[in-house]
């Protein structure tokens, strides 16, 4: 360790997690994992293997059977403040009372305490932020998927994140749609460097948005292999899926994914 | 548990004579005077004479409620004409017609029927409607597809389809017919377990009071897991339906 | 426009089955078919009424009445509520509770009415109290069905924010119950009213209840009849406005 540890650096040191019950489950043991300060870093692996789980341990939403989680070189416990969460099921995370405006008025204000007209303005700004202006007084059940989740996108923002968690936040929203949404977090990515972890089954989606990712084996999960994607940013909605090195870190995943979901790489670190 | 905790708590206040009142018999002396009312037969008589009473004025307002409810929601003209009069009923107090009934009925076992056929009216009638209303489209379909008389498609299609609903009805109105019985019972006539309760209480003799509390919580308890154990038995085809369907 | 009509022209039929409803008791009672000392003509019935209400009778135990429900209403609903979402969101509340209010869910109140009267008297405490704990399950019953309905996705991304669990219970739990709280509320309304009424009639000491009990004592058949329309019309208006309310509060929800 050289010097202050960036408040953004994310180190999981032997995690581990058990369920208890009739039939004991290991989701995971001893999996140790360095995320870089503003690193986005994706986390990839069959169904069911745990990723989700691995996820909300980070968060701190469920407990950890053993091992740590160090944010900025501190022990994480309980839910961090400036950690932020993108669920996959986005609407049930939006507040269906609410417009859109105080969804976002919700995740900041009874931290930052700020007067009514103060916190709208702030709100509508991060709104603006993911293009939703026009819709920061409809309620969440008038909106699209997509813009449901650009909601919860813009909301995550405007509690300052240092670092975000996405847990396969564009599965559920068809195509087009979770084109433009890669390309909108790949830009404010750009512009905040927040430290990301996005847990996804699609490589594509993986390998278009990281810097670097870790493939998980079925459980008990463990890494099988952590990959530098090393493309060329900002990234291009059409060009970056046709480089040549992001189709052979593709074909390498998929290998990997689908015809060796247990194997693990020794020498990962 | 918290239910032994509060019983030990109340038979202590009295034994200890924390509390010294004739309105707080200890819980032993509620469960002898329950043993004494039901062995020596009082208790037994008038919850009996009750749920006879209780029986028939259920049964009158349940197919009334099924008959005309099945009416409403099969024909339009039908429905326009009685929905407002049902609407403009349903609301009222059952109690405060009471009085007015003791005028045309007298304060006998007519006056009691009827208002318990009235209270088991609404909710029967409304879950009635609602059931026949909700069955799906393709049974009636099916029926039409095969050229089934409309009687037959009634009976055979669309009051099997509308049970579920009409059970809930009758569940519902069952622990209401049992109140209006006991109300109606108070405020007139000297018969069944109302009056009971009443007469103990003017006559000061709380244990045997709360013991008719008791055993009508009780008769309360069993009629609800009755009705629930003959409608598994009834229609338990559709509770697996629906659990099958909320997969 | 009722939903069951779809023009005013709809409403036709109802309105004039009850016109010749109420016309043939008119006639059955003033030709002597039905014995008029206990079925009184509707038109008598509605000038006792009128007499009722413009002389401002009604005034008073109308009033006894709505501030007796509505104080016992509003502490059953209140402690019902708090009750129901720490039941319903804290395994350990409700495993501790839930016999309890289980046992006490059936006994029917009227029945309390005359313990109450022992211990409480025959005026408002007595009374308040009943009206409590008649609304006070309904409510109950509902919140905790409408807590544990609550989706943990919701409360998981409050945690994320950093939300503490009470405030998580104030901002999040209550407002996503409230749909099952209304119609919890809504059922306890009636039944409140329903209870109220009894331990009037019972007590003989005031409001509608008390009046109405008065008035079949003493044989006046026709202003039975009127207090009677009177209470209905209580039931109907409450029931009414609480629909209008609990739509505006339900607006969000798709149930």
């Amino acid at each position: 360790m050289n010097g202050a540890t960036d408040e953004r650096t994310l180190k999981l040191e032997g995690l581990a997690k058990r369920f208890d019950g009739k039939q004991p489950v290991v989701v995971f043991e001893d999996l140790s994992l360095e995320v870089r300060a503003g690193e986005f870093f994706s986390i990839v692996g069959p169904s069911g293997c745990g990723k989700s789980t691995l996820l909300q341990v980070v968060a701190g939403l469920i407990p950890a059977s053993g091992g740590r989680v160090l944010l900025g070189g501190r022990d994480v416990t309980g839910e961090p403040a400036h950690m932020v969460y993108l669920f996959q099921q986005y609407a049930k995370s939006l507040l269906p009372w609410m417009t859109a405006e105080d969804n976002v008025i919700f995740a900041f204000n009874h931290r930052l305490g700020l007067g009514p007209r103060a916190a709208r303005a702030r709100a509508r700004e991060h709104l603006a932020m993911v293009g939703l202006e026009e819709s920061a007084a409809a309620y969440p059940w008038q909106l699209s998927g997509g813009m449901q989740q650009r909601v919860a996108i813009a909301r995550a923002l405007s509690a300052d994140p240092k670092v975000l968690l996405m847990d396969e936040p564009f599965s559920s929203v068809d195509a087009l749609t979770r084109m433009e949404l890669h390309a909108l977090i790949s830009e404010l990515w750009e512009r905040k460097r927040f430290t990301t972890i996005l847990v996804t089954h699609d490589v594509d989606e993986a390998i278009f948005l990281a810097d670097r990712i870790a493939l998980l084996t079925r459980r008990p999960a463990r890494i099988a292999e952590l990959i530098e994607t090393g493309l060329a940013r900002p990234r291009r909605a059409v060009e970056t899926h046709e480089d040549p090195r992001f189709l052979a870190l593709r074909h390498a995943l998929l290998e990997g994914l689908l015809h060796r979901p247990d194997e693990a790489n020794a020498d990962v670190r | 548990m918290l239910v032994v905790a509060l019983l030990l708590v109340w038979e202590g206040s009295v034994r200890f004579g924390i509390v010294q009142s004739p309105n707080w018999p200890a819980f032993s002396a509620v469960l002898a005077a329950l043993y004494r009312g039901l062995a020596g037969g009082e208790l037994l008589g008038v919850i009996a004479s009750s749920m006879w009473r209780m029986l028939r004025g259920y049964l009158l307002g349940s197919a009334a409620g099924i008959t005309i409810g099945v009416a409403i929601a099969l024909w339009r003209p039908v429905r326009l004409t009685l929905t407002p009069a049902i609407e403009l009923l349903r609301p009222v107090p059952v109690t405060a017609i009471v009085p007015p009934l003791i005028f045309v009925f007298g304060i006998d076992d007519k006056l009691k029927i009827a208002c318990i056929a009235f209270a088991t009216f609404f909710p029967v009638a409304t879950n009635t409607i609602a059931g026949v209303g909700a069955v799906d489209e393709v049974y009636l379909k099916v029926a039409r597809t095969f050229g089934i008389p409309h009687a037959q498609t009634i009976r055979q299609v669309i009051v099997p389809a509308a049970l579920p609903y009409i059970f809930a009805g009758l569940r519902t109105s069952l622990a209401f017919a049992l109140v209006v019985t006991v109300i109606s019972e108070m405020l007139a006539g000297s018969q069944g377990i109302g009056h009971y309760l009443l007469t103990m209480q003017y006559a000061l003799r709380a244990p045997e009071m709360y013991a008719s509390i008791v055993l009508l919580t009780f008769v309360a308890y069993a009629l609800n897991r009755l009705f629930l154990a003959w409608e598994q038995h009834a229609i338990g085809w559709a509770r697996s339906r629906e659990a099958y369907d909320a997969r | 426009m009722p939903t069951f009509a779809r023009r005013a022209g709809d409403l036709v039929p109802g309105i004039a089955f009850l016109l010749a409803i109420l016309g043939l008791i008119e006639v059955a009672a003033r030709t002597g078919l039905v014995n008029a000392a206990v079925v009184p003509p509707p038109t008598a019935v509605a000038v006792q009424l009128a007499q009722i209400v413009a002389g401002g009778t009604f005034a008073v135990p109308l009033l006894q009445t709505l501030a007796t429900l509505f104080a016992g209403y509003a502490i059953g609903c209140a402690i019902g509520i708090v009750l129901g979402i720490l039941m319903g969101s804290v395994r350990a509340i409700y495993d501790l509770f839930e016999p309890l209010t289980e046992l006490l869910r059936p006994i029917p109140k009227p029945a309390l009415v005359p313990a109450l009267i022992l211990f409480l008297g025959l005026g408002s405490a007595m009374k308040i109290t009943l009206v409590a704990l008649a609304a006070f399950f309904p409510v109950l019953v509902s919140t905790v069905q409408g807590a544990r309905g609550v989706d943990v996705t919701m409360i998981d991304m409050a945690r994320t924010f950093g939300y503490r669990p009470i405030e998580i219970l104030r901002q999040i739990v209550l407002p996503a119950s409230a749909p099952y709280i209304a119609a919890g509320m809504r059922v306890s309304l009636g039944v409140a009213l329903v209870v109220l009424v009894v331990a009037e009639m019972l007590a003989e000491t005031g409001g509608l209840g008390g009046t109405l009990i008065a008035m079949q004592h003493q044989f006046m058949v026709r202003q039975t009849y009127g207090w009677l329309v009177i209470v209905a019309a209580v039931g109907f208006t409450l029931n009414a406005l609480f629909v209008r309310a609990e739509r505006r509060i339900t607006f969000w929800s798709s149930r």
